[in-house]
């Protein structure tokens, strides 16, 4: 379409297909429908509009908690609170006090459905986009729209947000919007942003090492004066906006223990380490080894604390590796830039992705959907790479093994179709096509090959034969031991990239530099400042050659194809 | 496989996924994608509303199944009878096959409105493969045309056109297969395979009847440019090759029917003659602005006096709304000889157009027209029958700006009259947003490439006045969606306004598709 003088109908178009792919998964079944008493996701997220339309603020965090008592911060609450009133504006009965329980009448079914697509619209599309514009800002145009799509259709958060219900896109979309925040420079901004995220949906937290060190490693960057100057001034706004997200349940509004009630809501200790089967560490080890008879509950809890933090050790550590490098270097020459250095806007991507990524492998209590932190990062990293590197493949293979980990749960929500068309449609979209000779194959396409032919065997197997009798969950547990080592994998590919790209941060200088600066390659954003710097447009030129070969989304060969 | 290391050439070996594309009928990559990303977007249709057409069809895959071929057209468990002519019910026979595999309740006579996932699922699956046909067919009109570019654009317009969505992946039916075969006989057309193209539209007649719609053009076509030497004497041996072909079609489709002695009731199956002029929801025609004309005049009439004869009958038939027969309160009724006597009328001037023109484009022009004839003035005609209208006239569209304005306005008007097809909320917002990204996609690049500067006041004019006609559509959208809610707030009953939107959208549709219509028939008919 580029080449049609269309070109400036490429983003409404994009959105208006996103919206009608969306609004369309929305019409298949969704969490727990049909199936009382307890029903399913569906449900937590329509009660919670419910009883916070109802009931006083104090009572939120309290009522019946075991019909799906609130247990998200207090983002969540409001939001409901917001959907709630709008919903009750339309039809009342909707959301009507104990007597609206279970209700899946079309209308109802209709509106929720709307607001995820709204929410969603509202703040992972606007964080979607900034994120093209301003982490791409020195590509192309057809470059930053082929990342928008990549962005938009990835498969994985789709198929939860608006197939199983969820509104996981708002705790990406802020992730997403201080992540661009913080790379264009906006530390302030980008902390609100941050706590906004971790307000709505606690499990933002996966995500906190990384931020926190790599604005640690900024302070520390700035120097003494600046650097503390910056440090009290982002625990400003941080405490400050976690503050206004408590207000209501803070003293001159409510007696001190009433912030008990959320607190001990969002983090439940109590719980097993494990309930279903997740693709992480313990269940995978758990077929062999069987945690539970070896260790106790709280002897687990440690280990698994301990692992997890070996696990994010790179993530908490690289940022401020990397910034003090910058310090040294940057202490040679004499001069400081306000422009925040594109390798640390690799790092602070692949920061995000180790710790997220540890967290979901180590950590205990997790669900199956919350592979979608990590692929957040990957699916990022993935759409500035070209098609031939190993961050391209890697974040493919990742997103694909993120979908198929959750096909038991899909399945059990009714969207296998969904499952199939959005696995194509994104696939396709994105150009990803690991049939590639032998010859040139590297290890990673291999690897590639053996975990597809895994799952594709695996669907099979499923389709043709029920599970014996003794091993019910047969299909589930093979399923974590095909989609386990994929998750692995991508852990140690971020450990060893965010090495490499620490690396980089300190020979960074203007010129001189280009072989380190081609190794970092995967996912390495030139801003467009350098571009124009001619010291690097020889650097530059191989890469940017490769992407005009190969990074072109097959929407957009499409659109040439058709139209050009 | 096909690489050889040893060989020292210095241009880009093909690769091996090249290969096996060559191998693959030669389908491009963008094609791939074209396919992939729609096949993905109709997957995700499976479980949008179905109307009765779905359980007509799943009648039929039982019936075929589990009758023997003698009761086919007797057996009535359903009240959704096979209707089609015998090629659609051997179609359905080999459907039901692998269905008995897959889920022998499907194909259980009795097993009436079963509507498990697994029958959702291979209907919506047959719907999806038996297109394939159409992509083919498509994709060969790309070979070989003399703008590639602009017939690889008019082809996936098609492929993707929202009417096919709407009526097969939405609605329930089998255009797309069933247009395919069309589009293959106006191919061999295309080609000069002039018997092969005959041969192919007399299986098309096998498969649904509706097509007769188009069969004049075919006819006098075939007789003037295969039977007869362009001098004007016939050439028996061909016109008997001809004969021959269709009669054998016919003989295999009606065969079995004609030696067990059931041609009559077969026949009765197929043309009901007890349906009124409009369907339920009038189709956008020139009797529903007949009909229209005769709402208003009787509103007139109650008014101030009638100064003309009312029928009371009429008079009722207007307050039943849209439903059932229409008998005109105020305006001579119409009876099937009138449609019949005018649709021929209209369709002869163009088929002697045609006579004196005997070429591939002015074919395909005539072709159109008869089917735009029929529609606009044929008996009980059906609002998907439009399809029959708005896909030979896709073919004409990259013409020249005047064809390419004509098919912007008929398509429009023809989409937007499908719209009330699906009535529940969710898919309507479906048929809308797919609707506006295909009009951005196709006209938008189509405008570009054949714009012409107009050259005198009248046709500023008129293309300001169609411009303005085509926004009203945005404005007619917003009425549509506001009518039950205002409906609602003032505390009207809202089945009483009911009608209210189906009515505008059909009358606004009318007035575009008759315009369209005017506009096409001008073209030929002054073509040289």
């Amino acid at each position: 379409m580029h080449k049609n003088g269309v070109r400036h109908w490429v983003v409404p178009c994009t959105l208006l297909a996103s919206a009608l792919v969306r609004w369309c998964i929305g019409l298949g079944s969704y969490s727990g429908q049909g199936t009382p008493p307890m029903f399913g996701d569906y449900e937590a997220q329509r009660h919670w509009m419910e009883l916070t339309n109802h009931l006083p603020l104090r009572q939120w965090y309290r009522y019946d908690l075991q019909y799906w008592g609130l247990d998200y911060p207090p983002l969540t609450a409001y939001h409901s609170w917001l959907c709630g009133k709008i919903g009750s504006f339309v039809d009342p009965s909707w959301f009507a006090l104990d007597t609206s329980r279970g209700i899946e009448s079309p209308g109802s079914t209709l509106f929720m459905r709307s607001t995820v697509l709204l929410s969603d619209y509202a703040i992972y599309l606007p964080a979607a986009w900034l994120f093209t514009r301003v982490w791409h800002s020195g590509r192309s145009r057809r470059t930053q729209n082929a990342a928008l799509l990549t962005l938009l259709f990835q498969p994985a958060l789709l198929l939860i947000d608006f197939g199983h219900f969820q509104y996981n896109s708002v705790m990406l979309g802020f992730t997403l919007l201080a992540a661009t925040s913080f790379t264009s420079g906006r530390d302030l901004l980008g902390a609100f942003f941050f706590t906004l995220s971790l307000g709505f949906k606690q499990m933002a937290l996966y995500y906190a090492p990384a931020v926190g060190s790599y604005l640690l490693g900024k302070c520390l960057y700035l120097g003494l004066r600046d650097g503390a100057q910056l440090f009290v001034r982002l625990a400003i706004v941080t405490a400050g906006t976690f503050f206004l997200l408590f207000l209501p349940f803070l003293p001159p509004l409510a007696p001190i223990s009433a912030i008990l009630d959320p607190i001990t809501r969002i983090f439940p200790f109590n719980r097993g380490i494990f309930e279903d089967k997740v693709a992480n560490f313990w269940c995978a080890t758990n077929v062999v080894l069987k945690w539970r008879f070896w260790a106790s509950q709280s002897t687990l809890m440690r280990l698994s604390t301990l692992l997890t933090f070996l696990g994010f050790l790179g993530a908490a550590v690289a940022p401020i590796r990397a910034w003090l490098r910058l310090r040294n270097q940057d202490r040679a020459r004499t001069t400081r830039t306000e422009v925040v250095p594109s390798v640390m806007q690799t790092v602070l991507l692949l920061a995000l992705l180790n710790s997220s990524m540890s967290f979901f492998l180590f950590s205990f209590q997790v669900h199956e959907k919350t592979i979608l932190l990590p692929l957040l990062p990957m699916t990022l990293l993935l759409s500035t790479a070209p098609h031939d590197s190993s961050t391209f493949k890697l974040g493919a293979l990742a997103n694909n093994v993120g979908m198929f980990s959750m096909w038991p749960l899909l399945r059990k929500d009714g969207l296998a179709a969904q499952y199939i068309a959005l696995t194509l449609l994104w696939n396709r979209l994105i150009g990803h096509n690991p049939c590639i000779s032998l010859r040139q194959a590297t290890f990673l396409d291999v690897f590639t090959w053996v975990v597809y032919l895994g799952c594709a065997l695996l669907h099979l197997l499923e389709f043709a034969y029920r599970p014996p009798a003794r091993y019910p969950d047969l299909f589930p547990v093979l399923n974590v031991l095909v989609s386990t080592p994929v998750f692995l994998f991508t852990w140690l590919w971020s450990i060893k990239s965010i090495i490499e790209a620490g690396w980089t941060a300190g020979g960074l200088s203007v010129g001189g530099s280009e072989s380190k600066e081609k190794k970092a390659g995967p996912g390495v954003v030139f801003p467009s400042e350098s571009l124009n710097s001619g010291g690097f447009s020889s650097a530059l030129a191989p890469l940017e050659g490769v992407r005009r070969r190969e990074g072109r989304l097959r929407a957009q060969s499409l659109g040439k194809g058709v139209f050009g | 496989m096909a690489v050889n290391s040893e060989k020292k050439d210095d241009s880009p070996k093909p690769s091996r996924s090249q290969w096996l594309r060559k191998a693959l009928l030669d389908v491009t990559a963008s094609e791939y994608d074209i396919l992939a990303l729609s096949t993905a977007f109709k997957l995700l249709l499976f479980p949008t509303y179905r109307s009765t057409d779905f359980e007509v069809h799943r009648n039929w895959l039982a019936i075929t199944h589990s009758l023997p071929i003698s009761k086919w057209y007797y057996d009535t468990t359903s009240e959704w009878t096979l209707d089609y002519p015998p090629f659609f019910a051997y179609f359905e026979k080999a459907l039901s096959v692998p269905a008995s595999f897959i889920d022998p309740q499907i194909v259980d006579l009795n097993n009436l409105n079963y509507s498990a996932w697994s029958v959702v699922a291979y209907q919506r699956t047959t719907v999806i493969l038996t297109e394939l046909v159409l992509a083919a067919v498509l994709m060969k009109f790309v070979r070989g045309a003399p703008d590639p570019n602009i017939q690889r654009l008019v082809s996936a317009s098609l492929f993707l056109h929202p009417g096919f969505l709407i009526v097969d992946h939405i609605h329930f039916q089998y255009n797309g297969f069933l247009f395919g075969i069309l589009l293959l006989s106006i191919l061999q057309a295309r080609q000069g395979n002039l018997l092969a193209s005959g041969f192919f539209f007399a299986v098309l007649l096998n498969f649904k009847h509706i097509y007769m719609y188009l069969a004049p053009a075919y006819f006098v076509y075939l007789l003037r440019a295969y039977c007869m030497s362009p001098q004007g004497s016939i050439l028996p041996s061909r016109f008997l090759a001809l004969a021959n072909v269709v009669t054998l079609v016919f003989i295999a489709s009606l065969g079995p029917f004609l030696l067990m002695g059931q041609i009559p009731q077969l026949l009765s199956r197929l043309f009901p003659f007890t349906r009124g002029l409009n369907h339920a929801y009038w189709a956008p025609n020139a009797w529903a602005l007949l009909t229209a004309a005769d709402r208003v005049l009787l509103q007139y009439a109650k008014r101030f006096g009638a100064s003309f004869s009312v029928d009371a009958s009429g008079v009722s038939s207007s307050s039943r709304g849209l439903v059932g027969d229409t008998t005109f309160a105020v305006l001579p009724n119409v009876r099937p000889m009138h449609t019949f006597l005018i649709t021929i009328i209209f369709q002869s001037v163009f088929l002697v157009k045609l006579w004196r023109t005997p070429t591939h484009r002015s074919f395909l022009t005539a072709l159109t027209l008869c089917g735009y004839t029929s529609f606009m003035f044929g008996w009980h005609v059906h609002e998907k029958a439009v399809l029959l209208v708005l896909v030979p006239l896709s073919l004409l569209a990259a013409e020249n700006y005047a064809y390419f304005r004509t098919f912007m306005i008929a398509s429009t008007a023809g989409v937007v009259s499908l719209f009330p097809l699906l009535f529940t909320p969710a898919e309507h917002i479906i048929e809308v947003l797919y609707s506006l990204l295909w009009a951005i996609v196709v006209f938008g690049p189509l405008q570009q490439r054949l714009y012409e500067f107009p050259r005198s006041l009248p046709a500023v004019i008129v293309g300001s006045l169609e411009t303005m006609y085509l926004w009203g559509f945005l404005l007619l959208e917003i009425i549509v969606t506001l009518c039950p809610v205002i409906t609602k707030a003032i505390g009207q009953g809202p089945e009483k306004w009911e009608f209210l939107p189906l009515m505008l959208t059909s009358l606004y549709c009318a007035l575009g598709l008759i315009w369209a219509y005017a506009r096409l028939s001008f073209l030929y008919l002054t073509s040289t």
